[in-house]
């Protein structure tokens, strides 16, 4: 794509660094507005030829993901603890021009009201960092239906939905199998299932087709540009702004600072491994919550001792995943849940905390099927059918196209104890130091994993299954949502940023993607990260005009 | 803490979780393609050792192809050739050596492969709980369900065996349940 470059000491207005899910909408909206962007991108920029079906690359070998190139994360439950190796999923997103909206699962969901103001609601949880957000949800509502029709997202409005100023752009996608199963559970057990809202088209639009239904989503890159990634959205539209470049192969390592505590430009190093530094007069960081939290903390100086914006101590602290658990059925007739999108339906009966449950937490229940024929011939047969041989070679052909798991998307609650930090043994190629993980679930979150395993036990047996089988309530170790690490408050003291993504203590740096999180919500992020960029973004174009930066 | 701990346990785990950079795409397609297959990460013995064990894991069943007919031992011996299974394959190939080990035992100078198919599961099962056996378990699992690029999955027989339609794209209805007339309440 032929775009504007700009040399690096061309001071810009911003240097954006990230080009995901919230770097791709910052830097459209900061270049519609008129201002010279440079994004910093450490992947590179795929073209959806390039993007296959390959399950031993995308899935096993994670080929475009940080693990394939930096497999040095270490993992720990307690900071009493060695870090080791981690072994688990660690602190995984992708590599490229539109990070981690290009193989998202694309699921939807608006936080609600209370989502903003739970603490207010329930009260404080001791030990915790739960908290209140700084805005309500009736501020973010608007910037929820920019995403919807910017970015293309198919949905219809559920019972339990928070109000909306605007209908979904386009119908749902195509129910699928599990979608009528999880129908017939719900409606057996008095609950409603409602059509999953998806940030994939079920109609052409702009220029992009609708869903083929190829079944290749999570982690996968979209051949069709059916799905609403960065990539084939926001990007393209900054880039044609002719104020915009987006910069691939280049790996921000610092952001530095001037003796007057205002940031002048990022340091990066590009494809070559030169260090080269961006000069630009306002430093955005999308990079995820854990990218963003490691170039926070490698940005020392005398004047930021600990990192840069961390006079809280909060960078890198809070993180959140959203806890998770699953039952798998087996039904009489097939499924084919290798086709079409992730999920059709999903079940908000149980979003809300409820105190009669006797703890803190809630979610949604989704049906999906996330194996892929080499994944689910290694371990995705029930204990019971035995691991090699004849009789498991047939349950392969009796099970993959007539089995689903119901999964559930829950809170994880804010631990101070539970962070991202730097690896100090462990360095990538460009000598950064790794990431560390430090996480243990909340009681209430593991207490929440499982209660809804046993609803979802429930649902699977009012949906006719013929087989039942749960899946172990597992730990936390790590995931795909990167949540908290530089949080948003009014207090300086105990938040990163500002209610407006400004840092408390650097006037000409924002920080807004997931790391901006107070509260887990009940999984299925990005659609509140992008929510939260375009907003940011219109505060932050604001203040620039009004010479505020 | 090293590299290769994480590259191995990624191999055994059903969501892929680490692995080191890949080499270049082209050279894995390169070696397995040509008519006349040389052999690469196996020496012609532990190919045929490894072809014994990965029938007895994926047997063919009900006229399907098994491990073999799908070409698994190409695509084990593609795979483990690649710098970034090293460890994978010096734990296959021990462990092949010492399958063969144990048919000796057994009488069975041929190695492993010259044994009766209750003999070989007899094995199988009193390894079944090593590392190899696991990394070999899922290099044949792997080469049976792989993209047929990759030397295994040969026509994609892989695919057909396991139920799936194998096209670029599906039209909805997808499945028995959801191409069921919905009635008045909406349901199906």
């Amino acid at each position: 794509m032929n775009q504007r470059t700009y040399r690096d000491d061309e001071v810009v207005d911003f240097v954006v660094v990230g080009s995901g899910a919230a770097g791709g909408v910052l830097a459209k909206q900061l270049s519609v507005s008129g201002f010279r962007v440079v994004v910093l991108e450490q992947g590179p920029w795929q073209q959806a030829a390039q993007f296959t079906h390959d399950e031993l690359s995308v899935e096993r070998e994670l080929a475009m993901l940080n693990r394939a190139f930096e497999p040095n994360q270490t993992f720990r439950t307690s900071p009493s603890e060695p870090a080791r190796a981690s072994l688990g999923r660690g602190l995984l997103y992708r590599r490229a021009v539109g990070g981690s909206s290009v193989h998202f699962a694309a699921n939807y969901w608006r936080l609600r009201p209370r989502d903003f103001k739970e603490r207010s609601v329930l009260g404080p949880i001791s030990g915790t960092g739960f908290d209140d957000w700084p805005i309500t949800y009736e501020e973010l509502e608007p910037y929820y239906t920019m995403v919807e029709w910017e970015i293309g997202v198919s949905g219809a409005s559920g019972p339990f939905d928070p109000p909306r100023s605007k209908p979904y752009p386009l119908p749902p996608l195509p129910n699928k199998s599990s979608g009528v199963l999880l129908e017939r559970g719900a409606r057996a057990l008095g609950l409603h299932a409602q059509a999953a809202p998806m940030a994939i088209l079920s109609q052409p639009r702009d220029g992009r087709s609708a869903c083929q239904g190829c079944g290749h989503c999570t982690f996968y890159g979209c051949e069709f540009g059916a799905k609403s990634s960065s990539l084939v959205t926001v990007l393209p539209r900054a880039v044609a702004t002719g104020r915009c470049e987006i910069r691939t192969d280049s790996t921000a390592f610092r952001v530095d600072a001037n003796v007057a505590g205002r940031v002048t430009g990022v340091v990066y190093r590009d494809k070559d491994g030169r260090e080269r530094k961006q000069m630009a007069r306002a430093v955005v960081l999308a990079a995820n919550g854990a990218e963003t939290t490691r170039l926070l903390l490698l940005s020392t100086s005398l004047k930021f001792p600990h990192g840069l914006a961390n006079s809280s101590g909060n960078v890198g602290r809070y993180i959140m995943f959203n806890g998770s658990s699953s039952t798998a059925g087996r039904f009489e007739h097939p499924l084919n849940e290798y086709k079409g999108a992730v999920t059709s339906r999903i079940i908000h009966d149980f979003y809300d905390t409820d105190p009669k449950r006797g703890f803190y937490g809630g979610g949604g229940i989704d049906a999906r099927f996330p194996y892929g024929p080499i994944a689910f011939g290694i371990n995705g047969l029930p204990d019971e059918v035995p691991s090699w041989g004849a009789e498991f070679t047939r349950a392969l052909r009796g099970y993959y196209t007539h089995s689903v798991r119901f999964v559930s998307h829950l809170t994880s609650l804010p631990l101070a104890s539970n962070t991202v930090s730097l690896e100090p043994d462990q360095r990538d190629r460009w000598g950064r130091p790794g990431l560390r993980l430090t996480y243990t679930d909340h009681p209430d979150d593991m207490r929440a994993k499982q209660w809804f395993r046993d609803r979802m036990q429930e649902l699977m047996e009012a949906a006719g299954a013929t087989h039942v089988w749960n899946q172990p309530v597992l730990p936390i170790d790590g995931g795909v949502h990167l949540l908290g690490t530089a949080r948003m408050g009014n207090d300086p003291r105990t938040s990163v940023v500002d209610r407006f993504h400004r840092a408390h203590d650097v006037p000409n740096l924002f920080i807004c993607d997931g790391s901006s999180f107070v509260t887990s919500g009940r999984g299925q992020p990005t659609m509140t990260i992008q929510a939260l960029a375009f907003r940011a973004a219109e505060h932050i174009a604001r203040f620039a005009r009004a010479g505020e930066i | 803490m090293t590299f290769t701990q994480t590259t191995r346990r990624a191999f055994l785990r059903s969501v892929g979780l680490a692995a080191v950079s890949l080499p270049a795409a082209g050279a894995l397609t390169a070696c397995v393609s040509s008519t006349e297959r040389s052999l690469n990460a196996l020496t012609r013995a532990e190919a045929r050792t490894f072809r014994a064990f990965a029938t007895q894991i994926l047997p063919p069943v009900d006229g399907h192809a098994g491990a073999d007919e799908l070409g698994v031992v190409d695509f084990a011996d593609g795979l483990l050739a690649r710098p970034m299974y090293n460890d994978e394959r010096t734990i296959v190939q021990r462990g092949l050596a010492d399958l063969d080990a144990r048919a000796r035992a057994l009488g069975a100078h041929a190695g492993f492969a010259s044994l009766r198919g209750d003999q070989q599961i007899h094995i199988m099962h009193d390894v079944e709980a090593t590392d190899f056996f696991a990394v070999a378990r899922t290099l044949a699992i792997t080469g049976a369900f792989a993209e047929p690029s990759y030397g295994g999955n040969r026509n994609a027989e892989g695919w057909t065996l396991i139920g799936i339609e194998h096209r670029a794209s599906y039209a909805a209805p997808y499945g028995w349940y959801d191409a069921q007339p919905v009635n008045a309440a909406g349901a199906a």
